[in-house]
């Protein structure tokens, strides 16, 4: 993993924290260096802040983009401007995260872009006992069938999809409902709550756990 | 040369405009009253001669002589002149030398050149003639000098010297003074607006008592530094807000820390503590991500992410979001969707703006009380209203909602950084829509969707 970033604290912050859960970090301080390194090295992901000295982070992307390298890329940037997102994934990032985040939140991110989701043209997901029929629109768990609201449906698929992944908070409300920005309440959590309640019978091991500091997470039971 | 500064000040230029202009208007005066002088004079004078003119037909010539000699007798001036000529044009009596040729034989008054033949030589003179043809054939002609009107042209420009100039003078002289005081008071107003400029807010400019334009300037100017004082002194308040904000949960976490440094027995005690200080880092970053979002927003000139949206897909999305959250707390949330209107604008932010009206609408509604979300078709535009059976907005209290952190006091204990409305305000104003609190039960506010 490269982590091209010029400010050396938060730069400093991100490998350790990703060293601590297992990953192989590289870091480049500017964007020509980064660039160069990015080229050459077999990355499985590359972290680029949006500001960089020397080469713009944007530019890096695109970049590599326009010499075929697929490495998914996360944007990291201080800027707030309202487009700015949508200008990072124009560019050819596969996700894209404002600073100030949480470590919690970059490491969930990191690891859904290094774990490609399941064959999107699979039809029907299964994980344990739970399966999910994407055609007919049924889920069941085991024998019982799952009566789901089509917003639960969707969520259900997206958490499938990514077994065993932490997916946060953000991610969820991004991805599943398209929303960008942070609600002021927990609705993630009411409707995590309420898709649990329908997942995880009484007398059922829990699959959909919650991750302390981080977000949530669904898979087998052990 | 260099010319003085004041030469060029538009006060000085006006000045000069105006002495131009008045001199103008005095030559134009001057020049009517000599033209009707003269117009007077000349009248005159030729009612006179016409008369005198005006012989008998069958005047024997010894009583024309007779005429001519008690004419001519006391003329101290010099100003009178007759003469009788034969039918042939030969002088016969009188101070004329030649019967002028061309002058017409009417008796009516004409200006004329004679030449006057007396004790003291040859001399010509303009003047006012008759000449009149007798029974006789005589021609006999009566004249008066016509110097008095170059007389009354040179008293008349005598006057206009001695009047306009001294008048010229005094408008340039007015015209200095008066930009030489302009000059001075932008100076001084310069002088203070570079204080200002410097940081010193509570600078104004001085005021005069008249109602000239440079002190309504100054008033205007003055009026403006007050708005800004205030508003740096608003900003300053909001910059206190923050920090204070921030301070409450930091000084928690910090605390936290301390105790679980210090009294933490076990791995699993501090990371309780270390959990429970990250939660209170976040809700501080979140007041931080928050303000920036506001302030990004604000800062916006334009939206990139223009099109046409249907609003009642959005309210349609935020109910879906929220209804469970409503439900939980045991308030329900209704759609009311009468119209099914666009606008142009934003989705991404009309939905965090609606959403964050609801969010609020459903924190403060208590327990079996109720929130709808209203999409209403105006004659101006759509509206989207968000109703509540909560506690309400006062009066005092519904323009200090907007400012940022505000939180209302009856509040304090419901979950949020205060930043909704400041959110939901900024976006609003982006798109170019208005944000009212109406009267009612509980709070209305409404998004009215027309161009302001």
């Amino acid at each position: 993993m490269l982590v091209i970033e010029d400010d050396d604290g938060t730069a400093e912050e991100i490998v350790t924290a990703l060293d601590d859960r297992g990953y192989v970090l590289d870091r480049a301080a500017d964007g020509t260096e980064g660039l160069a390194r990015a080229r050459t090295g077999t990355w499985d992901v590359l972290v680029i802040d949006r500001m960089l000295p020397g080469l713009d982070g944007l530019a890096v992307i695109e970049t590599l983009r326009g010499e075929g390298i697929k490495t998914p890329v996360l944007v990291l940037s201080a800027l707030s401007a309202v487009n700015d997102r949508v200008r990072g994934l124009r560019a050819g990032g596969d996700d894209y995260l404002a600073k100030p985040f949480a470590l919690s939140e970059l490491a969930a991110r990191l690891e859904a872009l290094l774990r490609r989701p399941a064959d999107p043209r699979e039809t029907v997901l299964h994980v344990g006992s739970l399966e999910l029929d994407l055609l007919a629109r049924t889920a069941s768990r085991g024998r019982r069938e799952l009566e789901l609201l089509p917003r639960e449906f969707q969520l259900l698929e997206y958490m499938m999809r990514r077994e065993g992944q932490v997916l946060t908070r953000a991610m969820l409300l991004e991805n599943v409902w398209n929303y960008r920005f942070v609600p002021q309440t927990n609705l993630v959590d009411v409707h995590i709550g309420r898709l649990r309640r329908k997942v995880d019978g009484p007398d059922e091991l829990p699959m959909i756990l919650s991750v302390r500091g981080a977000g949530f997470m669904l898979r087998a039971p052990a | 040369m260099r010319l003085p500064e004041f030469v060029h000040s538009t006060t000085f230029r006006w000045a000069l405009g105006v002495a131009g202009a008045f001199g103008a208007c005095t030559l134009l005066l001057f020049g009517f009253v000599y033209w009707q002088t003269a117009t007077y004079v000349t009248g005159n004078i030729d009612t006179a001669i016409a008369e005198e003119a005006h012989l008998d037909e069958g005047s024997t010539r010894q009583h024309i002589l007779d005429f001519i000699d008690d004419r001519l007798r006391d003329d101290p001036r010099r100003v009178k002149l007759a003469g009788l000529f034969g039918p042939d044009g030969r002088q016969i009596a009188g101070n004329v030398a030649t019967l002028p040729s061309g002058m017409p034989l009417d008796g009516m008054a004409h200006p004329s050149k004679l030449i006057r033949v007396d004790n003291r030589g040859r001399e010509e003179q303009n003047v006012r003639a008759v000449a009149r043809r007798l029974a006789s054939g005589d021609v006999v002609v009566v004249g008066r000098d016509a110097d008095e009107l170059r007389e009354i042209a040179e008293i008349v420009a005598r006057a206009l010297a001695l009047g306009l100039l001294p008048a010229l003078c005094l408008a340039l002289l007015t015209g200095t003074l008066l930009s030489r005081r302009a000059q001075w008071r932008v100076d001084e107003m310069n002088r203070r607006v570079q204080r200002v400029v410097a940081g010193n807010l509570n600078e104004r400019l001085p005021v005069g008592d008249y109602d000239d334009p440079l002190n309504r300037l100054a008033r205007i100017v003055n009026d403006m530094l007050d708005q800004i004082e205030r508003l740096v002194g608003e900003l300053a308040s909001v910059g206190d807000d923050i920090a204070h904000d921030l301070r409450t949960p930091l000084t928690r976490v910090r605390a936290m820390l301390e105790r679980g440094r210090n009294s933490a027995g076990s791995l699993p005690d501090l990371h309780v503590t270390t959990d429970r200080a990250i939660a209170g880092l976040d809700q501080s970053l979140a007041i931080i991500t928050a303000v920036l979002r506001i302030a990004e927003i604000d800062h916006s000139r334009r939206l990139a992410g223009m099109a046409t949206v249907q609003l009642s897909d959005i309210l349609q999305a935020v109910h879906e979001l929220y209804h469970p959250i409503a439900e939980d707390k045991g308030v329900s949330l209704n759609l009311d969707l009468s119209a099914a209107e666009t606008v142009s604008g934003d989705h991404d932010l009309l939905l965090e703006a609606i959403a964050n009206l609801v969010d609020n609408a459903v924190k403060f509604t208590p327990t079996d009380g109720s929130v709808t979300l209203r999409l209403l078709q105006r004659a101006d535009g759509p509206v989207v209203r968000v109703e509540d059976t909560g506690p309400g907005i006062c009066d005092v209290e519904r323009s200090a909602v907007f400012k940022r952190f505000y939180r209302s006091d009856r509040s304090r204990h419901a979950a949020g950084v205060g930043l909704g409305l400041n959110l939901v305000a900024a976006i609003v104003k982006l798109h170019g829509f208005r944000l009212a609190i109406a009267d009612g039960p509980g709070c209305q506010i409404e998004i009215s969707c027309s161009a302001a």
